[in-house]
C-alpha cells in the first residue's frame, strides 16, 4: 500500500467516465467468455500450451541459436539487446542511417515495456499508432489501459473528441462515423512510414519465422508497405516449430475476443524477395527490403533462472487473467501505475521495470485466484504474488506493525485470544443493539465505510467448548473442527451450529484446544517464518486426537491448511508428511455433511428461494461448489444462481484493509447480483464472505439474509 | 469430391461463415467467375488487383472481368511482366525486354538494371493496390477447423491485395483444404519452391472471417482497417474443368 496507489485508486473509483466504460467492458468480456469456451475443451488445449511454453523456455538457450540462424539465412538482421535502452538504441541509429522521418507502429507491449515510441519521439521521429485503440491512448497522451484492450478505458464522447481533433472535422459520437474517419486518416500514414515497427506475438524458431497477430489488419500493413521492418520482441516468444504455434493460435484470440483465430495471422520470415527481374535475386518486392528483428531482454534470462518466477515467462499476453479480474474491473489498466496490469502484471513489473513499482501492483491483488483458473498457460499467478511478497518481506523486511502482529501476537494464540478479549471492550461504544458496529472512531473508520462489522464476541468459541475438546470414546466418525479466527471471535454462534448439525449427523464432532490461527495473514504478506511455526502448532492439534474428518468453515483457512502447509514445510519431510496426512482430512461443512448422510432423503419443497455465492477459496482453492448447491436443494431449497456466482466479494487479501473503497466496489457488485435473483437469503460456505455480505447489505438497509449453510440448517435440520 | 473433401468443405464454410465470411461453392468454372463479376458490378468496381492463381487463370478469370470493363492488375511480378507483355509468363525474358515493358508501363525510360527496374515496377504495383476496389486471391491451404485462408508469397504483395482494397476476394480450390492448423506447414513444405533452400515462403498470411475491432466503445464494428467483404470462393477440380 502507498499514498500514491491509495490517491490512484480513489481517482479511478470516481472517474464517471471511466466507470462507465468499465461497465460496458464487463458487458463485452461476459459475452466473449460465453462464446469462447462454449465449444471446446479447455483444460486440454490449456495444458498444449503450457507443455509448448515449458519446453520453450527450458530449451531456450539453443532455440534462440537457431531462431537467429535461420531469420539470418532468410536474410532478416538480428540484434540482441541487453535492456530498453539498447534496443531503443539500436532502432533510432537504425531509423537516422536510414533517414527516417515516419514511422507506423502496430500493437507491442515491449514497445511499450521499452517506451520505445517516446524515444524517437524525443529524437524528432514521427510515431503513429496504428492499432486504433492504441492510436485513441496516442492521441489522449496515456498509457494503455489492457493488454488487450488499450483505450477500453474511454467513453464514446471521450473518442469522439480525440478523433475529431485528430483529423480536423467536427464527429458526432456515432462508432461507425469515427471508425471511418480513423480508418481513412491511418491509411494515408502507412502510405507515408518509411519504417514499420511491429512485436510479435511468436517467434518460431525452426524457421526464422515471426507471427504477427492482429485483428484489424493494420499489423499486414505496417509491416508490408514501408521499406524497413523492425520487430521488436521479448526472447520469451520463441518457440520450436509452426505446430507449436499453432497450439497457442487456438486459444490466444478465444482469451482476448472470443474468436476462434485472430482475423490476420503474419508469418514472416525474412524481407521480401523476388526473382522475377532477370539477372538477380532482389530485395523488395511489394514488401521491405529490409526485416531487423531486434531480441530484448531487459530482465527475463534472469526471471527465467528463477524457480519461482519463471512461468510468468508462459504468458501469452492474453489478456484473460485481466477480464476476469475484480480489481481490474474496478480501476482499469492506469491505476496499476506500469505497464502490465493486474496479478501477472505484478511479476512482470518486478523484473522488467522495477521491485518497488511490483508491490504497489501486488497490493492490490484480492488472492481470489480467478486469473488462475482462466489463464490459458495454467499460470499460477496468486502463488507467484504470495512469493513476491515473500521476497519483499525477506529483502525489506515487514513493516514494524505487520511484524508486531504476526510475531508477537498471531504466533501465539493464547495472547491473540487476550488482544481480542481486550479489543471486545474497547469496542463497546460502538457496538449497537444488534451486535453490529456501523462507525467506529478517526482513522478506523475508513474500515466502517463500505461494511458494517460484526462485534467481537465476548466468548470465544474456544471458551465455549470449553468441555468439547476431545471427542467421546464412541464409534461415531470423529471430526475436528478448525473454526477459524474470524469464527472463533466474530461469529461463534455459525461454529456451534456446526457443532449441532454435526452430531445431529451422527458424527462426533469436537473442538481442539491448541489450534490457532491458520497462518494467512502472516504468509500472503511474506512472513513464512510466522506461518511455519502456525503450521506446526495446528498440524500438532488437529491430528492428535486422530481424527477421521477435519471440518472448516472458512475455505481461505482450509486452502492454506490443505496446500500452503504442503510446501510451508517442503523441507522437513517429517513435518511434511504429517501435513500431507492432514490435509487428506479437511472437509468444507457441506461436504462433509453430505459425505455423514449419503442416503438422507430429499426433503419436501420449503417455498423458501435462496441464492448461493461461491467463496473463492472454496471454489477456486480447494474445489468445492457442487456440493453446497447439492445440500441446500437436498434440504428442500430452491437455489436461484445469482450472476457471476464466484466473482469474488471484495473481501479477499489485504485489500479490505489497504483500500476500503476498492474493497466497496467490488462488494457493490456482487450485492448487486444478489439483490438480482429476488432470493430472500444468500447461503455462503466461508465466514469471511458472511462478514463482508452481512456488512455491506447491512450498510444497503436490505432485507436479504446472508447465512452460512451450517446456519440455514441448524435451524431447518 | 469424396467424402471426406466434402466434409471439410463443410465445416470450412460454417466456421469461416461464423468469422464473418461469405462463402460461395462453385458448380463449374462459369458459376465461379459469373459470381466474381456480379459481386464486382454490384459493388459498382472499377479496379481490381490479383495475385498468382492457377485457379483463377484455369477458369480465365481476368479476362472475364476484363470483357465487362473492369480493370484487372497483376500483382506478382513475373505475372505483371506478362500481362504488359500479353503472354503467358515463361520467365525466359531478357533484361532488355523487360525494361522495354516497364518502361512503357510507368511512362519513364528506365536503365535496364535490375534494381532500378524492381522500385519502379514495386512502386507501380503498391499503386494498382492502394487504388483498387477488389482484390482477387488464392489461398494456398483452406483450415476447416477455423475457416481460416492461408495466403503465401514472397514478394509481399500478397498481403496488400488482400487487405488494402474495400473487397477482397479468395478462390480455394477444394483440394487445398486441410482440417487443422497443424496441417499448413506440411503443406507449405511442399509448395515452396525457393532456390535458396529457404522451407517456407516470406509471407504466410492466415486470414479468418472479416476484420473487426472493439477499440471504438459501444460495438465490435466490422471493417475495421481492411476490406468490408470477405468472399470465399469454393472451386473443385471437376467444377473447374466444367464437368460438375
Amino acid at each position: 500500500m502507498s499514498r500514491a496507489m491509495t490517491k490512484r485508486v480513489h481517482k479511478a473509483l470516481t472517474d464517471e467516465n471511466l466507470q462507465t466504460a468499465l461497465t460496458r467492458l464487463l458487458g463485452l468480456i461476459k459475452f466473449v467468455r460465453q462464446i469462447t469456451f462454449a465449444d471446446l475443451d479447455f483444460e486440454s488445449l490449456s495444458q498444449e500450451i503450457r507443455r509448448v511454453k515449458e519446453n520453450s523456455i527450458a530449451n531456450l538457450p539453443q532455440l534462440v541459436e537457431q531462431f537467429k540462424s535461420q531469420a539470418i539465412r532468410a536474410g532478416a538482421v538480428v540484434y540482441e539487446a541487453e535492456d530498453a535502452e539498447d534496443a531503443c538504441k539500436y532502432v533510432l541509429k537504425l531509423a537516422q542511417e536510414r533517414r527516417v522521418k515516419n514511422i507506423v507502429k502496430s500493437k507491442s507491449m515491449l514497445g511499450e515495456e521499452i517506451e520505445l515510441r517516446e524515444y524517437l519521439e524525443k529524437a524528432g521521429i514521427g510515431v503513429t499508432e496504428t492499432d486504433i485503440g492504441e492510436w485513441i491512448v496516442q492521441l489522449a497522451g496515456e498509457r494503455p489501459a489492457h493488454l488487450v484492450g488499450p483505450a477500453i478505458h474511454k467513453t464514446i464522447e471521450q473518442v469522439a473528441e480525440l478523433i475529431s481533433v485528430a483529423t480536423g472535422q467536427e464527429l458526432g459520437t456515432d462508432p461507425q462515423a469515427l471508425l471511418d474517419a480513423a480508418r481513412r486518416a491511418l491509411r494515408q500514414t502507412y502510405i507515408d512510414a518509411d519504417m514499420g515497427i511491429s512485436g510479435a506475438n511468436i517467434a518460431i524458431a525452426e524457421t526464422g519465422t515471426l507471427a504477427i497477430v492482429t485483428n484489424e489488419g493494420n499489423g499486414c500493413m505496417a509491416t508490408t508497405l514501408p521499406p524497413v521492418h523492425v520487430a521488436v520482441v521479448g526472447y520469451e516468444k520463441i518457440v520450436p516449430g509452426w505446430k507449436d504455434a499453432a497450439a497457442i493460435f487456438r486459444l490466444l484470440s478465444r482469451c482476448t475476443a472470443g474468436m476462434k483465430m485472430p482475423v490476420y495471422v503474419s508469418h514472416i520470415t525474412g524481407p521480401s524477395r523476388t526473382d522475377a527481374i532477370p539477372g538477380a535475386v532482389l530485395r523488395g518486392a511489394g514488401g521491405p527490403a529490409e526485416v531487423h528483428i531486434v531480441l530484448v531482454d531487459n530482465g527475463r534470462w534472469q526471471m527465467r533462472e528463477t524457480d519461482e518466477f519463471r512461468e510468468a515467462l508462459y504468458c501469452i499476453k492474453c489478456g484473460a487473467c485481466l477480464n476476469v479480474c475484480p480489481v481490474f474491473a474496478s480501476v482499469a489498466g492506469q491505476t496499476y501505475g506500469y505497464i502490465y496490469q493486474g496479478g501477472i502484471g505484478a511479476i512482470l513489473t518486478a523484473f522488467l521495470h522495477s521491485v518497488d513499482k511490483a508491490e504497489e501492483v501486488a497490493s492490490l491483488c484480492l488472492g481470489c485466484m480467478a486469473c488462475k483458473e482462466a489463464c490459458p498457460a495454467r499460470i499460477d499467478i496468486p502463488q507467484m504474488i504470495t512469493r513476491l511478497r515473500a521476497s519483499l518481506a525477506e529483502e525489506k523486511g515487514l513493516p514494524l506493525l505487520n511484524r508486531i502482529a504476526y510475531r508477537s501476537i498471531l504466533k501465539h494464540q493464547p495472547r491473540l485470544d487476550r488482544v481480542i478479549r481486550i479489543g471486545s471492550h474497547l469496542q463497546q461504544p460502538f457496538v449497537d443493539k444488534d451486535l453490529m458496529i456501523r462507525r467506529l472512531p478517526g482513522p478506523l473508520n475508513a474500515l466502517t465505510q463500505a461494511v458494517s462489522l460484526p462485534a467481537l464476541s465476548r466468548r470465544s468459541l474456544r471458551a465455549r467448548f470449553k468441555d468439547f475438546s476431545s471427542p467421546k470414546l464412541t464409534d461415531k466418525p470423529k471430526v475436528a473442527f478448525y473454526s477459524g479466527c474470524v469464527a472463533a471471535y466474530a461469529y461463534p454462534e455459525i461454529g456451534e451450529d456446526v457443532m449441532k448439525v454435526l452430531t445431529e449427523c451422527g458424527a462426533e464432532p469436537y473442538y481442539p484446544a491448541g489450534q490457532a490461527c491458520c497462518g494467512a495473514p502472516a504468509y500472503f504478506a511474506g512472513d513464512v517464518e510466522t506461518a511455519l511455526s502456525l503450521a506446526k502448532t495446528n498440524i500438532a492439534a488437529l491430528e492428535e486426537m486422530k481424527p477421521d474428518y477435519i471440518v472448516t468453515v472458512c475455505p481461505g483457512c482450509a486452502a492454506v491448511l490443505q496446500r500452503e502447509y504442503l510446501s510451508l514445510t517442503s523441507a522437513e519431510p517429517r513435518w511434511n508428511q504429517r501435513a500431507r496426512a492432514l490435509a487428506g482430512k479437511i472437509r468444507d461443512f457441506s461436504q462433509l455433511v453430505l459425505e455423514l448422510t449419503p442416503s438422507a432423503r430429499k426433503k419436501p419443497a420449503r417455498n423458501q428461494k435462496v441464492t448461493y455465492h461461491d467463496p473463492c477459496h472454496l471454489k477456486r482453492g480447494i474445489g468445492v461448489y457442487s456440493e453446497p448447491r447439492q445440500l441446500l436443494q437436498r434440504e428442500g431449497f430452491e437455489v436461484t444462481e445469482m450472476a457471476d456466482s464466484d466473482a469474488c466479494c471484495g473481501f479477499g487479501g489485504h485489500v479490505v484493509l489497504s483500500y476500503p473503497e476498492l474493497s466497496k466496489s467490488v462488494l457493490k457488485r456482487k450485492l448487486d447480483n444478489i439483490e438480482a435473483t429476488g432470493a430472500e437469503t444468500v447461503i455462503t460456505n466461508c465466514v469471511p464472505c458472511v462478514l463482508q455480505l452481512r456488512g455491506g447489505l447491512d450498510k444497503r438497509h436490505s432485507h436479504i439474509k446472508i447465512m452460512h449453510s451450517a446456519e440455514l440448517l441448524a435451524k431447518s435440520f | 469430391m469424396s467424402a471426406q473433401v466434402a466434409g471439410l468443405a463443410e465445416r470450412f464454410k460454417a466456421e469461416a461463415g461464423r468469422a464473418g465470411a461469405v462463402v460461395y461453392q462453385a458448380s463449374s468454372a462459369e458459376d465461379a467467375s459469373n459470381y466474381i463479376l456480379k459481386l464486382a458490378q454490384e459493388r459498382d468496381v472499377k479496379n481490381a488487383v490479383k495475385s498468382k492463381s492457377k485457379v483463377a487463370d484455369e477458369i480465365k478469370l481476368r479476362k472475364h472481368l476484363e470483357k465487362a470493363g473492369i480493370e484487372v492488375k497483376e500483382t506478382d511480378l513475373e505475372e505483371w511482366i506478362a500481362q504488359l507483355a500479353g503472354e503467358k509468363p515463361t520467365g525466359r525474358k531478357t533484361i532488355g525486354q523487360v525494361e522495354k515493358l516497364i518502361s512503357k508501363a510507368t511512362g519513364k525510360k528506365l536503365h535496364p538494371d535490375p534494381q532500378v527496374l524492381l522500385n519502379a515496377a514495386s512502386l507501380a504495383i503498391r499503386r494498382y493496390c492502394i487504388d483498387a476496389d477488389m482484390g482477387i486471391s488464392e489461398a494456398d491451404a483452406a483450415i476447416a477447423e477455423t475457416g481460416t485462408l492461408v495466403i503465401v508469397g514472397n514478394e509481399g504483395v500478397t498481403r496488400l491485395v488482400a487487405v488494402l482494397p474495400r473487397i477482397h476476394v479468395t478462390l480455394v480450390e477444394s483440394q487445398n483444404l486441410v482440417p487443422l492448423m497443424e496441417d499448413v506447414f506440411v503443406k507449405l513444405k511442399t509448395i515452396t519452391r525457393d532456390r535458396a533452400g529457404q522451407v517456407v515462403p516470406r509471407y504466410v498470411t492466415y486470414i479468418t472471417g472479416r476484420n473487426t475491432t472493439a477499440d471504438i466503445p459501444g460495438a465490435v464494428l466490422a471493417r475495421a482497417q481492411g476490406p468490408a467483404d470477405e468472399h470465399i470462393i469454393l472451386v473443385n477440380k471437376a467444377a473447374k474443368r466444367g464437368t460438375v
